[in-house]
């Protein structure tokens, strides 16, 4: 009698166990998240940053990311704080780390204040950046090209100032020599203007 | 049902029943939580906290912090400047609440390991596990004069009432007037943080007072610090700023208004910082988490468990021999780290083995910043530098990048 209740009980475990995992499985229940743990500092948890300088990586296309960590790393991207953090995230391979930003879900947009006519004119803008970046500000994933949409305007500013400068490249020669042809015909209002836009699309 | 002890069912099913709630088994739950309790809430501890009932809901985390709000270390040197508010610098704990964390605020009055417990008030606070992040002390009695004068030689290096003071005194200071301000010999919490200091009274001189001086007497041989990065910025404000290495101040005479170095120079002040030298939380010592130094905290690299104590978690300022700073950010992700370890070890399951990174600002006036960036591996179970990069200079973006990290972790730490 007894072996036949502990036996109906590890059976009972069993599904209780499963139902417990499911139950339990807490946010960072995934390699992805551990492997991520010290990115949240400044990226926010699960991707989410709070802040206007930092880029929000949940919802980022993995590709881009993956990119993204190996440029900065090799310092084609140059940045202080990202080159030794590229470095430490490449320690655990980028696969697990980008799904996991990949699967996050992007915050609302609430937080972003802009000026209509300041979106409306980044809008008219905009339309020489869909080729790549989608007619939504999507980007494109298959290209490892990135989403602009929903991106804080600071990080935003401070990409397309790089890009402005000469000071990020892009891989492919006659994709450069384009992205310098449009920046050279935008000013600092139209910069901003295209940050406007591009923060408050969803 | 009868013939199955608790013990067995609980051996059979291979689970807490506390991860089924309370629902059907209210008294199996309350006897098989497992429980960890944190000494400490700022940087790490808050952070740790948070994060075991992230990684891990069915354990119940305890949180013990005398202090009813958290203030940021980081920032407070521009209130001093006057350019920050304390306020803005100051957050309560509600965010790790809504983590169900339990906080007491409530100091530990004393830790012991062999049963697993802590005094507090008069309970004993029961533990399977338990992360202690004391943060720092001061030793007085390092300098002649100072243990008697303790209340009044202020030390801001705990951001909170003493910031606020000093930055009156600085604001009272007459023009023409000298402040001095003392660097202990390392290892003590922030390297970077007496040289921001220095350069934020600096600029608050140059700007409001600028026939006054600040004298900083460095303990140390050199700028312990993004060194580089303030030699050129102390250059921009060669006027007010008089940086002395190799002054390590052995003496203070409130009376004559003085300090004495050990190369028997005796400078005189209107206003005096004097940041004394450093130990982890009295806690730790209290509890023999020290090491032979009776100062630091020597932990295992990939699970913060002390060395000295099992089932004794580090994490923080308090720690010793990683080849890290004792930063904010340092502590924040030993708390991350040290979270899911404890998680795993209570799960009986191995820890993952994460090493920590570190991001740390410096403003050195009212609009610019410099940064040092520091990555690490774990090589053989011990904590490694692999990489470390400086900004080229200081500037308004890294300003700006500054206070997107303080947006970011102080939501990490607390939210």
């Amino acid at each position: 009698m007894r072996k036949i209740i502990l036996i109906v009980l590890k059976g009972a475990a069993l599904v209780l166990t499963l139902a417990a995992q499911r139950v339990e499985a807490g946010p960072l229940d995934s390699p992805g998240a551990q492997k991520s743990l010290v990115c949240s500092a400044c990226h926010g948890f699960a991707g989410n940053a709070p802040g206007n300088a930092m880029p929000i990586l949940a919802g980022m296309n993995a590709n881009y990311f993956k990119k993204a960590i190996k440029d900065y790393a090799e310092g084609k991207r140059p940045s202080p704080e990202m080159e030794p953090y590229s470095k430490y995230v490449m320690q655990f391979g980028l696969d697990e780390i980008a799904d996991y930003f990949a699967a996050q879900k992007k915050p609302s947009h609430a937080a972003v204040k802009a000026d209509a006519k300041s979106i409306s004119r980044g809008a008219t803008l905009a339309t020489q950046c869909a080729a790549c970046h989608g007619p939504k500000g999507e980007g494109d994933a298959e290209r490892a090209f990135p989403a602009l949409r929903g991106q804080p305007t600071g990080y935003l500013h401070a990409q397309m100032a790089l890009f402005g400068g000469d000071k990020r490249k892009l891989d492919d020669a006659a994709a450069d020599e384009n992205k310098k042809r449009i920046f050279k015909g935008l000013g600092a209002n139209d910069i901003a203007d295209l940050a406007a836009y591009y923060a408050t699309l969803k | 049902m009868a013939n199955v002890s608790r013990r067995e069912f609980l051996r059979a099913s291979g689970i807490s029943l506390a991860m089924l709630g309370t629902g059907g088994f209210p008294s199996f739950a309350a006897e098989a939580k497992r429980k960890v309790v944190v000494i400490g809430g700022g940087w790490g501890g808050a952070t740790a906290a948070k994060y075991i009932r992230l990684t891990d809901p069915s354990i119940e985390v305890t949180l013990l912090e005398p202090n009813k709000e958290f203030v940021s270390c980081p920032f407070s040197n521009l209130v001093l400047a006057g350019i920050e508010s304390l306020k803005n610098l100051t957050m309560n704990y509600n965010g790790l609440r809504k983590h169900g964390v339990k906080i007491r605020h409530e100091a530990a009055i004393a830790i012991e390991p062999d049963k697993k417990r802590i005094r507090v008030g008069k309970d004993n606070l029961e533990y399977d596990r338990l992360i202690v992040s004391p943060g720092i002390d001061f030793q007085w009695d390092q300098i002649e004069g100072l243990a008697q004068a303790k209340d009044t030689v202020l030390h801001a290096w705990k951001a909170g009432p003493q910031t606020l003071q000093l930055a009156k005194q600085l604001q009272s200071l007459a023009d023409g007037g000298v402040a001095v301000m003392t660097v202990p010999p390392v290892a003590y919490r922030c390297p970077p943080g007496p040289y921001e200091r220095a350069s934020m009274i600096a600029w608050y001189l140059q700007t409001k007072k600028p026939k006054s001086k600040l004298i900083v007497l460095d303990a140390n041989k050199d700028i312990v610090s993004k060194a580089g990065l303030f030699k050129a910025v102390f250059k921009d404000y060669a006027a007010n700023l008089d940086y002395r290495p190799s002054q390590k101040v052995e003496k203070i005479d409130v009376g004559a208004k003085e300090v004495t170095t050990d190369t028997g120079d005796k400078v005189k002040y209107d206003v005096i910082n004097l940041i004394p030298p450093q130990r982890a939380g009295a806690i730790a010592v209290e509890a023999d988490l020290v090491g032979g130094d009776k100062r630091w905290c020597e932990v295992d690299h990939v699970t913060y468990e002390s060395v000295k104590q099992k089932n004794i978690h580090v994490v923080g300022d308090a720690t010793i021999g990683l080849p890290v700073p004792k930063s904010g950010n340092i502590a924040n992700a030993m708390g991350k780290i040290c979270a899911t370890a404890v998680a795993s070890l209570i799960n009986d399951k191995e820890p993952p083995v994460i090493a920590p990174g570190n991001t740390c600002y410096s403003w050195v006036n009212d609009k610019e910043a410099i940064a040092v960036v520091n990555a690490y591996k774990i090589d053989n179970g011990k904590v490694v530098q692999i990489e470390q990069k400086l900004t080229p200079g200081k500037s308004e973006a890294v300003a700006q990048n500054s206070l997107a990290w303080r947006a970011s972790i102080w939501q990490d730490v607390l939210a």
